[in-house]
């Protein structure tokens, strides 16, 4: 792990544990109905300040966070194209299984490249603490599989083009 | 010694206990609310209140009239009173609001109750023998968000409440049709229904939503805590001064007074703290009640094995288990007994804490 | 299998199955198949005039008239003589195995059927290579357009040919990791010396077709090779001939089967993430269950 990774994580780690303390809330606005005030946005009093949280220009989260509701978006290291389109086809592939990940938004918010929508309903069924290392753990991963994907291909590449090559 | 009682992996909302506390009212998340027998093997269940059809915000147990009053997100309020069959039968309470019932508190002498909603209100409701129904008058102002926490002075004419306005209220709940007016006390003199007799901010600038309040035993002091992590304690016999006590857990969700000066409160930290005022009037924190240790899981079964590593692609063996007998936020503190309470929460489970044996094992702890 | 076969397999197999039945002095079937291959090429095998024993191999290319200007027709008079026929119809060439009147090698013969396409392609390539022997410089350079919106350009000098693709990607990915291929092609050279040099543009036409109507978008790439006399001449011109047709396929074969990987890749990812999620779940202790007869077993930890 490299060095500005650990502390990343960890302050990362420390506000999503802070900003995932949630309660069951029905909205004040429409009769029997209960939405993510992160996301309804329309009771001032009810959305705390979001905190941004960055390594370095490209990698950040940011951390919305209201009395029911929180959003966790990230913006994902993309250091060339191919690193751009690996990851913009991996964050879709997973928001098109978004219902099975109960967690994850249908759409991030603009500039960033994954959203997670977290509310009460999700911490009362699932463990909190648990939770939050699955976020930390996506953040791990997604680094990771990406420049693994992103080897393999160019290491197709370079075999396709030596053995091509060669047969002259 | 602390009691575990677990009721399945599904949230508790809310419980309450009967008079004698042999018996539980609890709701398991939904629109149910559950009444068990404590035997000696376990809990059984006596009955199923099923008369609301949206999630249970709110249960309590009028331990003498033996009434139970539940309130929900259907916007409804039920006061259930048992037949002589011991099946529990309801009778709708006309609350007049249109958003959700977010909690709900008899008076102590059980011939009042007030609800709480986020329709920015308050409703004081009482029984109008001629008509033979529950009526409710209002609260509106000053409050400008959800009332979230509501408690009884114990003079039976005075509320306080907490909102997600970030203020905690004391207002009149003088009903003049049923009752014998105030006399003037420190909390003030005016006394008609809805008067605000005091205002205080959770923190001077905000400081998040109120979580809960409790009237101190006597009535002078009001307990509160904020999303902020703070407890805080007014003092109507002080002038209305404000202690405050930022602490460094996550924020509480339901506090107590388990004696003139001490103070439980728990929440997303997941095990019940222990505060208290020393003689300047000072809050202070006394003692974490909780003191489990992280459980060292032992070897794991074969079948466990697999079955971890096919559901949730764990390799390693030990299970990452929070070092508290909770492991999921605790949203309800209740009084059981004068040295007893008990917590639920969301991971399903109630607990029993005996302060007297707490007292003799935790060294330094005295409850004030 | 790195590299593309450039025989059509499906022809040679329906071929030998047919003929090794005939020898063996089983009753003829009829046959009718039609059989698709790269660059919209499409093949059709079928009996003429309900002879089950005259075996007509049909190919059809969009952009065969092109290649007639190249010697198309003399270079599969070459390949395969008395084996043309007229063309069927709606098919630019046409070839007949007569099952009674099979030659001894047989076998050599299916396997130069099975050249069809490749010979189809190679003469203009083999055209312009003999001018590049002969030093003939100034010829007009071919252009063969062997797909839809994608074109061929072979133009010949006295000390190289060079052959230029151009090629469409369908997909905005595809544009990055066929960069990426293109990329190691351009320094596979190191690699080996024999290789021809291999240059690539994206967007714009190279230099040398800057005055043809050459495509011009971002979707299109054009790849160039310079082959050197080592490279056309008569010993090496049909190995050459061989790759180089179907350089295009084969490129874009391997960006497809990278995506698929990809994509295999993030679905294995996926199921290990809802794994780890899954974790957050509390497990029901003591579930009941019921066993085939209707018995109830507890299952304690």
């Amino acid at each position: 792990m490299s060095a500005t990774l650990k502390p990343y994580l960890t302050a990362v780690r420390r506000t999503l544990t802070a900003a995932m303390c949630l309660e069951n809330f029905s909205s004040q606005d429409v009769e029997r109905h209960n939405k993510p005030e992160v996301e309804v946005m329309s009771s001032k009093e009810l959305l705390l300040t979001p905190v941004m949280i960055s390594r370095n220009d490209k990698e950040r989260v940011l951390i919305e966070s209201s009395i029911n509701s929180v959003r966790v978006s990230i913006s994902v290291k993309q250091a060339d194209e191919i690193e751009k389109i690996l990851c913009h086809k991996f964050m879709r592939f997973m928001m098109m299984r978004a219902e099975n990940f109960v967690i994850l938004r249908r759409k991030p918010i603009d500039g960033y490249d994954i959203s997670f929508l977290i509310t009460n309903f999700h911490t009362e069924q699932m463990f909190k603490h648990k939770l939050v290392d699955f976020v930390i753990h996506f953040m791990e991963e997604i680094d990771k599989e990406i420049s693994e994907m992103k080897l393999s291909v160019n290491a197709r590449a370079r075999i396709c083009a030596e053995e091509f090559l060669k047969r002259f | 010694m602390t009691e575990t009682h677990s009721f399945g992996v599904s949230p508790i909302t809310c419980h309450a206990w009967n008079k004698d506390r042999t018996q539980l009212a609890l709701s398991p998340n939904n629109n149910e609310v559950h009444i068990y027998q404590r035997s000696s093997n376990g809990w059984k269940l006596l009955d199923i209140l099923n008369q609301h059809d949206l999630r249970v915000m709110g249960i309590d147990w009028a331990p003498n009239t033996n009434r139970i009053v539940t309130c929900a997100v259907d916007r409804n309020a039920y006061v259930w009173t048992q037949g002589d069959d011991g099946k529990w039968k309801p009778t709708l309470v006309l609350l007049r609001i249109n958003r959700a019932a977010t909690c709900v508190k008899w008076s102590p002498l059980e011939n009042k109750f007030a609800v709480g909603s986020g329709a920015r209100l308050i409703s004081v409701c009482y029984f109008e023998e001629e008509n033979d129904w529950w009526v409710s008058k209002h609260i509106k102002r000053p409050l400008r968000s959800t009332v979230t926490a509501l408690d009884w002075h114990p003079n039976n004419l005075l509320l306080v409440a907490g909102s997600a306005d970030y203020k905690v209220r004391v207002f009149s709940a003088y009903v003049k049709d049923i009752e014998e007016a105030p006399q003037p006390g420190p909390w003030g003199t005016k006394s008609s229904l809805g008067t605000a007799l005091a205002e205080f901010p959770n923190s001077p600038n905000g400081g998040g939503w109120v979580h809960s309040v409790a009237f101190s035993q006597c009535g002078n002091k009001v307990c509160w805590i904020g999303h902020d992590s703070s407890v805080c304690v007014a003092d109507a016999s002080k002038g209305n001064t404000v202690t405050r006590l930022r602490t460094e857990h996550l924020p509480f969700l339901s506090c107590i007074w388990v004696g003139p000066n001490s103070i439980v409160a728990a929440g997303h930290s997941c095990s019940p703290m222990l505060y208290a005022l020393d003689d300047n009037g000072q809050l202070y924190f006394a003692s974490k009640l909780d003191n489990t240790q992280r459980k060292e899981a032992g070897g794991l079964s074969a079948m466990r094995k697999f079955q971890s590593l096919d559901r949730q692609a764990r390799i390693e063996t030990t299970d990452t288990a929070l070092d508290s007998i909770h492991q999921n936020a605790i949203t309800c503190v209740r009084k059981l007994r004068e040295d007893k309470f008990s917590t639920s929460g969301l991971d399903g489970q109630l607990v029993i804490w005996d302060l007297k044996t707490l007292e003799n094992s935790i060294a330094g702890l005295k409850i004030v | 299998m790195i590299l593309l076969e450039i025989n059509n397999r499906i022809i040679e197999e329906t071929l030998n199955n047919k003929i090794k039945n005939a020898l063996a002095g089983h009753k003829p079937e009829s046959i009718d198949v039609k059989i698709a291959d790269f660059d919209g090429v499409l093949f059709h095998i079928s009996n003429v005039g309900g002879d089950k024993t005259k075996i007509r191999i049909s190919i059809s290319l969009k952009f065969y008239m092109q290649l007639q200007e190249h010697g198309a027709d003399e270079l599969l008079k070459r390949e395969y003589g008395p084996l043309l026929t007229t063309e069927e119809d709606g098919y630019n060439v046409s070839l007949l195995i007569d099952l009674e009147n099979l030659p001894e090698d047989w076998e050599a013969l299916v396997k130069n059927v099975g050249l069809l396409k490749r010979h189809c392609f190679a003469s203009v390539f083999e055209k312009y290579f003999d001018f590049q022997e002969a030093g003939e410089e100034g010829h007009k350079r071919a252009v063969i357009q062997y797909r839809d919106q994608e074109t061929l350009y072979v133009e010949a000098k006295s000390d190289r040919v060079t052959v230029v693709f151009s090629t469409v990607f369908k997909d905005e990915d595809d544009i990055v990791i066929g960069k990426v291929f293109l990329q190691e092609l351009k320094e596979g050279r190191r690699a080996s010396h024999t290789a021809p040099q291999v240059l690539f543009s994206h967007r714009e036409p190279p230099l040398e077709l800057q005055d043809s109507d050459a495509a011009v978008g971002d979707n299109v790439g054009y790849i160039t090779f310079v082959l050197f006399p080592r490279h056309t001449n008569r010993e090496a011109r049909d190995n050459t001939i061989d790759l180089i047709h179907m350089f295009r396929d084969y490129l874009h074969y391997h960006i497809k089967c990278s995506k698929a990987y990809i994509h295999s890749r993030m679905r294995a990812k996926t199921s290990d993430f809802l794994k780890v999620l899954n974790r957050a779940r509390p497990e029901p202790k003591n579930i009941e269950k019921k066993t085939i007869t209707g018995r109830t077993f507890i299952r304690k930890e």
